[in-house]
């Protein structure tokens, strides 16, 4: 099934041209690497897909049906987003995962969230007593792994990653990766200046330029 | 009552005498504000003759209606001042922010009125004027912290509001983080200045008691209620300003309105 189909958008901010005329579609289970140098537009599209800019011109459709202001706030509830940014909120890591389970949207995946998070920490190589650390005090490395975790909780199958594993050292890159890109059921969307693609498995290079 | 003591046409021009410390200090030093300083001398000046003229009138005739009316212009002015030293545009703010402080101040200057002082006419121009015009004042102070914080604070982060939105937020579930801080930073103040009362500064509505005859202890009483009051009308004035608002601050997508900021035009 087609998930995202953009049609001929172009979006500028003040002079300068950051996509013109673009047009990609992404089906269902598609992983999608964007690369490019920066300020190329990579998390514009992003935002673009999710409500946060408008284009200029052109329309984007989710899921056949166009995205209008109104019906982006139910998209919004069907994909997970990995910002770039580490200011992820304040507080103790566990009241990060508790506000986030606690959106009406997420309501219900709190059950058996304590173990998931107790297995995700294991897997990502997180100790336990992080979970009562101010967010703050973690280094980016920390952050950035808290927040595909945050993602993960919510079980969606649509996710924005946008320069999510920079911080991490090489291994923990590819298990990052790994958990995304070989899942057959999820449909990914990442911004990454990472050369490591696991073998075996179809990626669709989005190269802007 | 005795009341304090008149001070004299002398006494006026020896208060003009300890004026020219600071005059001359903000002219030796050549700190570029002697001419604010002389206006807004000047200004405090008048302003408090023409209202003391007026008060001395409206406190005679003791109307409902003229106190009711001086009451919402007092609000007026307060709303406007909080707009605009919160760097957000009046056009857009005017109506809500006016709309929260009437609600927020007459329910709790009538409720003082009423409950704690038990006045006959709670209208009575000498509380609804005075104790009204403490309760404004302070939680105007309370209010510029506040709404001003927190749209700066959601421009400034706007990636962390957006990053709630793309978990699935709701709008207002987004902006709770926003609104939580924004309330700390208002009420910090006021509880800073409840903890070192009475040790640090003799409160001015205390003073004004004392020196009008009023015993230290009657004073107190009056200076613990107004406290609580100004806490209560702050609290609610800043609930209300946020809620009704963010309304009207708003695309429809969720994204901030950027020209609410009177910086952009």
């Amino acid at each position: 099934m087609e998930v995202f189909k953009i049609d001929k958008i172009t979006k500028q901010f003040s002079e300068q041209f950051v996509l013109k005329d673009f047009s990609f579609n992404i089906q269902s289970g598609d992983k999608v690497i964007v690369s490019g140098r920066s300020g190329i537009g990579k998390t514009t599209l992003f935002r673009l897909l999710l409500g946060f800019e408008k284009p200029d011109n052109g329309s984007i459709y989710f899921e056949n049906s166009k995205l209008t202001d109104v019906s982006v706030w139910g998209l919004r509830k069907r994909v997970a987003y990995v910002s770039q940014d580490l200011n992820i909120g304040t507080g103790k890591v566990q009241s990060l995962f508790d506000e986030t389970l606690l959106l009406k949207a997420n309501l219900k995946y709190r059950l058996g969230a304590t173990s998931e998070i107790k297995r995700l920490f294991d897997y990502f190589e997180l100790q336990d007593g992080l979970l009562q650390k101010d967010i703050e005090t973690l280094s980016g490395g920390e952050k950035q792994r808290i927040a595909i975790i945050n993602a993960l909780l919510l079980k969606r199958d649509i996710f924005f990653l946008d320069e999510v594993s920079s911080a991490l050292d090489k291994p923990l890159r590819i298990k990052v990766l790994n958990s995304f890109l070989l899942n057959p059921d999820f449909t990914v969307l990442s911004i990454s200046h990472d050369n490591y693609l696991p073998l075996g498995i179809e990626i669709n290079n989005l190269k802007l330029e | 009552m005795t009341g304090a003591t008149d001070l004299s046409v002398f006494s006026m021009v020896m208060c003009a005498v300890l004026l020219l410390v600071p005059l001359v200090a903000v002219w030796h030093f050549k700190l570029g504000i002697t001419k604010n300083l002389v206006t807004s001398t000047l200004r405090m000046a008048i302003q408090l003759v023409l209202i003391g003229f007026f008060l001395e009138y409206l406190f005679r005739f003791n109307n409902w209606f003229l106190n009711l009316v001086w009451f919402l212009v007092m609000i007026n002015a307060a709303t406007f001042s909080v707009i605009k030293n919160s760097g957000l545009k009046i056009k857009q703010f005017a109506l809500p922010v006016l709309l929260s402080f009437i609600i927020a101040n007459f329910f709790v200057v009538l409720y003082f009125n009423y409950f704690i002082v038990h006045l006959k006419f709670i209208l009575d121009a000498k509380y609804m004027i005075a104790i009204g015009g403490m309760i404004l004042g302070n939680s105007l102070r309370s209010n510029v912290i506040g709404l001003g914080d927190f749209y700066k604070s959601l421009r400034k982060d706007e990636q962390l509001y957006f990053y709630k939105l793309g978990l699935g937020a709701t709008k207002y579930e987004a902006l709770l983080h926003f609104a939580k801080k924004s309330f700390v930073s208002a009420l910090n103040p006021t509880i800073a200045t409840m903890a070192t009362m009475g040790i640090v500064s003799l409160p001015g509505m205390m003073t004004g008691q004392i020196l009008g005859g009023s015993v230290p202890l009657v004073a107190i009483k009056y200076q613990i209620a107004i406290m609580i009051a100004i806490l209560a009308s702050t609290v609610l004035s800043i609930t209300l300003s946020i809620l009704f608002t963010v309304k009207y601050s708003f695309h429809k997508s969720g994204v901030l309105d950027k020209t609410i900021f009177a910086s952009e035009s």
